[in-house]
């Protein structure tokens, strides 16, 4: 395993502010929505979003002991 | 002033809208992500993201097509496709007149293997250069 770019730490970033934001959508929609098969799939999705946040999170702290503490 | 807890300030086929372009979004950033990727890790991280929010999109696209939330587009009309498939055609045509010109009788008409590719290329490079 190599370290992380600093690219994709941003990538990382930028998708757990995606996936986060996802799960926050999905449930106002599983609290507010009438049609229930709307609701079902948003009640997936909030599963999914959250287990590709862990991912995400997950992939930082696997990264973390190979990454140089200077700039090279 | 509160709004109440089942209450929002979108209509719900404006929420799943909402949700719909922000997963057709986050498709083309994860596509991104994986082709600018350094780490075999990250790159694999990145497709299985890809696929599963791939996945996710097509699932709320149907879920909103059947609770009739969105507008299909209109069909192509059969000349349109006659006009398109014709076009193509003479373009593949000429594609293999290149082909044929390029990679030469090794070609047999047939398909090339990688085998005889590195052959031709080596060939190719020789007199291209001359």
């Amino acid at each position: 395993m190599q370290a992380m770019t600093a690219k994709e730490l941003e990538y990382i970033a930028d998708s757990m502010s995606n996936e986060d934001l996802l799960i926050k959508q999905c449930a106002v929609v599983v609290s507010t929505a009438t049609t229930p098969a709307l609701r079902n799939i948003c009640s997936q999705m909030i599963a999914t979003h959250q287990q590709h946040y862990d991912s995400l999170l997950h992939a930082i702290s696997h990264h973390q002991s190979l990454a140089p503490t200077q700039p090279q | 002033m509160q709004q109440g807890q089942h209450q929002s300030l979108l209509s719900e086929e404006d929420l799943a809208s909402t949700i719909l372009s922000d997963l057709k979004r986050v498709v083309r950033e994860y596509a991104t992500a994986a082709t600018e990727s350094t780490c075999p890790d990250i790159r694999q991280l990145f497709t299985k993201l890809l696929n599963n929010t791939l996945n996710m999109q097509g699932q709320l696209f149907q879920v909103m097509q059947q609770s009739n939330m969105y507008n299909t587009a209109s069909p192509a009309l059969r000349q349109e496709l006659d006009k398109q498939s014709k076009q193509y055609q003479q373009t593949i045509q000429k594609t293999k007149q290149f082909l044929q010109q390029k990679l030469g009788n090794q070609q047999n008409g047939s398909f090339y293997t990688p085998a005889q590719q590195d052959q031709q290329h080596g060939n190719q490079g020789q007199t291209y250069y001359m």
